[in-house]
């Protein structure tokens, strides 16, 4: 994903002069392809995230692109009121990109684990957010931000799970993805970023009833295809690494409340921060987000039914 | 003449009247400033609060705006109705600066907005190499926010001779005077030991902050600039001169005659 990272960057640098690469002293390497291909396009603002967001939206007023670069625990947390009023009040075009969300600086602690920038980013009006899974929601996702030309919040999370699809998937911005089809639909799993894997597990242990949906854009998202998720399952389960309150979890059960009621079980992050340090397997343990434990969860939920 | 000091005065206290709205003060420290700024050095290109070749200016001390509006008035970019109809329900002005608003760069209210967005234009300007200019006008109360301080180092660091600070140093903030609540020390030499070249200046002698613009842009073309220019909050209506009540006070019938009186009266 990292790759696919650097690789999107790199094209549209170099396709669209306008594109500045902006970081707040992070992504280390991560940037090295981008240095070399567009070198008067690259600006580290130093640890000074804050002004960082305003330099964007400036820039962004005279024409530039810019692509905001920090870990999600910074942007967009800490800079939430940045976006807000310099940025989104005004939809210019800034992409941000919060990278490490969730808990993939297991072993760095608090400051660093980030399991709430969906909820506080998809408050903000004008303000997209997408959530991709693979190498290839990636790219999709960020062309897209591009050609949307406004203002997206982009959450990278556990970069190293491995592909969900095959190519490139071909979808208008919104639509949800279809993973794994059931033979008949009985229930449906609908999971983000770095769970996607996890769901596409868990339901190949349980069950050929069940369809997978991957969510790469949180906001703006297709009602219309969550409603008929929900008018066609008998139950939904959804799978995030965030928090409980206000992600994709609190989404659905929003969308489906108001149009088409059915049995959720929300798949997340409790409301509390880590305690232990270890692994970043151990810490989904830590958080009940492990296999084993997703699968017992949502199999007495199933059963329970 | 355009641009009066007296008739900018009489304008904030129309609206403010009209509107009873707050943040009479604030607007009053920044009047010759602003009058000197949009008479003498604000270029805008066939009088478009919109056009690309445009200086850049941005009030980041939201709470001054009526200030702004009322040069905007001159500049015929706000009618009389707008005037009239301050805070009335359905009407675009509001308390605090909003972007959305021609004329106005950056939504301001919350401090410590306004100088980075300008530092990212000036960072852009230079980019395009273009001879714009960027002009950010902060309160000294404003520069207790962190971001200014963040925005100094990446302006001087990256060279932003294009770039402008004015600081209004009327010595007062929200809850009283700015060396009670915090203490700035000499706001000059802690902008000149951040790499700035500095000028502090009597912020309501209008020849003297248009000489201090000029010395400043004729100075130093690697350095960014700031000018501190020392102001009354309040100025021109004695009763609201250094009382932070009228941060927050409004007019009546009476206070307001008397003070359009006494602009009338005065002799700046």
């Amino acid at each position: 994903m990292r790759q696919a990272l650097s690789d999107v960057l790199v094209n549209l640098g170099k396709s669209d002069s306008n594109v500045l690469l902006l970081t707040g002293d992070h992504g280390y390497a991560l940037f090295d392809s981008f240095r070399k291909e567009c070198p008067g396009q690259y600006i580290n603002v130093g640890i000074a995230e804050q002004n960082m967001v305003g330099v964007a939206a400036g820039l962004a007023r005279l024409g530039f692109r810019p692509i905001v670069y920090g870990l999600s625990a910074f942007i967009p947390i800490r800079v939430l009121e940045q976006i807000k009023l310099d940025v989104a009040h005004d939809s210019l075009p800034v992409i941000f990109i919060g990278d490490g969300a969730g808990f993939v600086y297991s072993h760095l602690g608090t400051s660093h684990q980030c399991t709430e920038d969906i909820a506080c980013s998809r408050v903000i009006p004008n303000l997209s957010v997408y959530s991709p899974a693979d190498r290839f929601e990636l790219t999709k996702c960020m062309i897209t931000a591009y050609q949307e030309n406004s203002s997206v919040y982009l959450r990278i999370g556990k970069a190293d799970c491995g592909d969900i699809h095959q190519s490139p998937p071909n979808i208008k911005a919104g639509e949800l993805i279809k993973v794994r089809s059931a033979k008949k639909v009985k229930y449906s799993f609908i999971a983000t970023g770095s769970m996607v894997v996890t769901a596409i597990d868990v339901a190949d242990a349980l069950s050929s009833d069940i369809d997978v949906w991957s969510v790469p854009f949180i906001k703006p998202i297709d009602h219309l295809m969550i409603e008929k998720i929900c008018q066609n399952s008998e139950a939904i389960v959804v799978f995030e690494e965030h928090s409980k309150y206000g992600g994709l979890g609190s989404l659905i059960a929003e969308i489906s409340s108001e149009f088409s009621p059915v049995k959720i079980l929300k798949i997340s992050v409790n409301d509390c921060f880590s305690q232990k340090c270890g692994t970043y397997k151990y810490l989904l343990q830590e958080h009940g987000l492990d296999f084993p434990a997703v699968y017992k969860n949502v199999h007495n939920f199933l059963q329970g039914r | 003449m355009k641009f009066d000091p007296k008739i900018l005065r009489k304008t904030v206290l129309d609206m403010a009247y009209a509107g009873s709205s707050v943040h009479i003060g604030c607007a009053f420290s920044i009047i010759e400033i602003l009058s000197v700024l949009y008479k003498n050095h604000l270029h805008y290109p066939e009088n478009n609060p919109l056009s690309k070749q445009r200086d850049y200016f941005l009030l980041s001390k939201g709470h001054g705006v009526m200030a702004q509006y009322a040069c905007m008035k001159e500049l015929g970019w706000l009618s009389d109705e707008d005037i009239k109809n301050y805070f009335s329900n359905g009407s675009d002005l509001k308390g605090l600066s909003d972007s959305r608003i021609d004329g106005i760069e950056v939504t301001s209210g919350s401090l410590g907005h306004g100088f980075s967005v300008g530092v990212g234009i000036a960072m852009g300007i230079k980019i395009r190499k273009t001879k714009q200019k960027t002009y950010v006008l902060v309160g000294d109360g404003e520069i207790n926010e962190g971001p200014i301080w963040e925005g100094a180092l990446f302006a001087a660091h990256h060279k932003l001779s294009n770039f402008m600070v004015i600081v209004d140093e009327n010595g007062f903030q929200a809850m009283g005077k700015t060396q009670d609540v915090i203490e700035l020390g000499s706001i000059q030499s802690k902008f000149e030991s951040f790499g700035f070249y500095a000028i502090t200046v009597d912020g309501h002698n209008s020849i003297a902050i248009d000489k201090a613009i000029e010395k400043l842009w004729n100075s130093d073309n690697k350095k960014p600039k700031v000018l501190i220019a020392k102001t009354v909050k309040g100025k021109g209506v004695s009763f609201m001169e250094n009382d932070n009540s009228w941060h927050y006070s409004r007019l009546n019938q009476e206070s307001y005659q008397k003070a359009i009186s006494l602009i009338s009266a005065s002799s700046i």
